[in-house]
């Protein structure tokens, strides 16, 4: 019988301080053997949890697209009362930790094909979106997809993640990309306001659209009202939950809302499915 | 079952029969220890305790203990010398309870077979096999004893169970006074029989005739009932309604009933390091996985301190929906056997029975009709 609670050992190999406050890296890790490469073939939208041994683990979302050969990606924002996740931020370069995964069901990619995406995102719950938008900017995969549109922001400037590689989606002509802050600096001269007025002025169109929304649960629930004024149907709406966890395979009984387990049956609902759903997350 | 599959064996011939047992077996029974009963390895000395009405702890913890090591792991030199605290784990999990023998759990009470039988949808399940679970489990032949004198808190009879209900055992046994009454359910009780012909004879209709009688005295016996057909339609519209401000208000959060249940399996999984007294840096350590309760709020309190549960009204009513209502979506089940454990055992006399009756006769008062 294979042993669902092992962890796969990873080696870190670089670690990038994602924003001002420095509480948020990405951790690119490598397989310590070539053949886990082959036990760990994930799709966007799913997570891991992650092992600090002697620490505990912890779920984190896979910020990588499986199109990123040999790269394995987390991005960890660093809790005061997070032990993982402080224990995580401690670590350097070439030091050993563990992964056991990919689970949850992930984004319905294939679903997606031949619509418009709208992706909206805030703050740190950008990262398995970028996983997507990274996915489906490859080139063996761009055709599939009609427009993609990406608003992503974040309280300050500072606080954006993924820097360099917004900037270089700014600039293809194959993804339209708006960022905005709530408060701007002397440095800024983008956009100022909160994602639900940001979205009401660019103002996607609904039609053959999906629309992903990932970000702190205020910001999605204001969120709600634009979005539906533009006509996006409730199982056209996509959300990737957070909730406490321990097993990640649908066992140690704390993640569920109503009979549904955020780790297996999600993190990935529709609004359709939520409404189904008693309110409680 | 045909007559001559039912087997007796001589009341005074257990213990002998258990001892012989043992170099094949890993043997469970009832043992008594400082008046609590519980399920420990057989030993010679201790009696069988053929009046025993139930264990306080539930047997699960034979399968699915307390406290588990999923696996050990040792510090890596190069690591430490980092100051970093990296282990490498241990490629074998260590096994808990034994070396490689099977196991035999003798005189368990038909209702914890039949939350073994609950407990197997969960940790087997078509995606994730639980290896800890599922390895101890498929090493066991299960022999129940059924019960003669059911407790004024059981309450088997309103949910799936009977005094002499056989899902989830192998062998079932009738206490019919000087013999006991053997009766195989699975292959592989039959199998264990016929491997021990030796120790059993053929059973003889006076046997079968006492062993009815009996049952139909036990059955008498249970008073307590709850009628809860149809409760997991009535949950369905249920999470809103105003009857969960008021079940939970004497509840202390002790999580006891979830502690002593043979169904509940919430568990948490933690690290422990291993350090030397004046050493500053660790060897290595344990994963381990234990028991934990919906009934805690930080059962699901996330790190940034939001809870979705946060107070004893969510809590509660996480419990209840949880048994008998999300499980029969999910497994078609409900996780309750009517054991009575969280009954008998509540500090503040909170009874199940009671709340599921309330719960079933419960309409919700509309506003204006409120006085």
């Amino acid at each position: 019988m294979n042993n669902p609670y092992l962890p796969i050992p990873v080696t870190i190999k670089k670690i990038t301080i994602e924003n001002e406050a420095r509480d948020i890296k990405t951790f690119d890790l490598e397989f310590n053997a070539k053949e886990d490469v082959e036990k760990f073939k994930y799709i966007c939208g799913q997570f891991a949890e992650v092992s600090v041994l002697g620490i505990g683990e912890s779920p984190i979302g896979i910020a990588s697209s499986p199109m990123d050969e040999d790269l394995l990606q987390f991005t960890v924002k660093k809790y005061a009362t997070g032990m993982v996740t402080s224990a995580l931020h401690n670590l350097c370069p070439g030091d050993m930790i563990g992964v056991r995964g990919p689970y949850g069901n992930g984004f319905p990619v294939k679903e997606f094909e031949g619509s418009n995406l709208v992706i909206i995102g805030g703050g740190f719950a950008f990262t398995t979106l970028r996983s997507l938008i990274r996915y489906i900017l490859h080139e063996k995969n761009r055709a599939r997809f009609k427009d993609i549109t990406v608003l992503y922001g974040a309280r300050s400037p500072g606080e954006l993640i993924y820097k360099s590689e917004l900037n270089q989606w700014g600039e293809r002509d194959n993804i339209k990309v708006y960022l905005t802050v709530d408060r701007g600096d002397e440095s800024w001269n983008g956009r100022v306001g909160l994602v639900p007025n940001v979205l009401k002025d660019i103002s996607p169109s609904s039609k053959n659209s999906v629309a992903l929304i990932c970000g702190p649960l205020i910001m999605v629930k204001y969120t709600m009202l634009p979005i539906m004024d533009l006509g996006f149907k409730p199982d056209k709406i996509f959300f990737s939950l957070e909730m406490r966890m321990k097993c990640g395979i649908g066992k140690c009984g704390r993640c569920n809302i109503g009979p549904k387990y955020v780790c297996k049956d999600g993190p990935v609902f529709t609004y359709k499915e939520l409404q189904e759903l008693p309110q409680e997350y | 079952m045909e007559k001559e599959k039912l087997k007796i064996i001589k009341k005074n011939d257990v213990l002998k029969f258990l001892d012989s047992l043992q170099k094949e077996y890993e043997v469970f029974m009832p043992v008594e220890r400082n008046g609590d009963i519980q399920f420990s390895k057989f030993s010679s000395e201790k009696d069988f305790p053929w009046n025993y009405r139930n264990t306080k702890i539930s047997p699960k913890e034979i399968f699915f203990p307390q406290s588990e090591t999923l696996f050990s792991f040792k510090a890596e030199e190069s690591a430490l010398s980092s100051g970093s605290m990296i282990f490498k784990p241990e490629d074998e999990p260590e096994d808990s309870i034994s070396e490689n023998k099977n196991y035999l759990i003798f005189g368990i009470r038909p209702c914890d077979t039949l939350a073994f039988s609950l407990l197997d949808k969960l940790f087997g399940g078509d995606d994730f096999q639980d290896t800890y679970y599922m390895e101890k489990r498929s090493k066991a032949t299960v022999i129940s004893l059924a019960c003669n004198k059911p407790q004024v808190t059981c309450f088997c009879t309103s949910l799936k169970g009977r005094p002499d209900n056989e899902e989830g055992a192998d062998i079932i046994l009738f206490d019919i006074g000087e013999n006991i009454l053997v009766r195989p359910i699975t292959k592989k009780g039959e199998k264990f029989i016929e491997s021990l012909s030796s120790w059993f004879e053929d059973a003889k209709e006076a046997d079968i005739k006492k062993k009815n009688e009996i049952m139909v005295q036990s059955f008498q016996k249970i008073r307590s009932t709850a009628d809860i057909q149809n409760i997991k339609e009535k949950l369905d519209k249920a999470f809103d309604i105003s009857f969960w401000n008021e079940i939970h208000q004497k509840c202390l959060g002790c999580g006891i009933c979830t502690y002593l249940c043979p169904t509940c399996y919430c568990f948490n999984i933690t690290d422990e390091i291993e350090r030397t007294a004046g050493s500053s840096t660790s060897s290595g350590g344990k994963r381990i996985r234990c028991w934990d309760s919906c009934m805690f709020s930080l059962f699901t309190m996330h790190a940034s301190g939001h809870n979705p549960r946060p107070s004893y009204k969510e809590r509660m009513r996480q419990r209840i929906m949880h048994k008998f209502n999300y499980c029969p979506e999910n497994f078609k089940e409900i996780f309750c056997i009517g054991c009575g454990r969280c009954v008998r055992n509540c500090p503040v006399n909170l009874d199940l029975r009671e709340m599921l009756i309330l719960l079933m006769s419960f309409e919700e008062i509309k506003e204006d009709e409120k006085v």
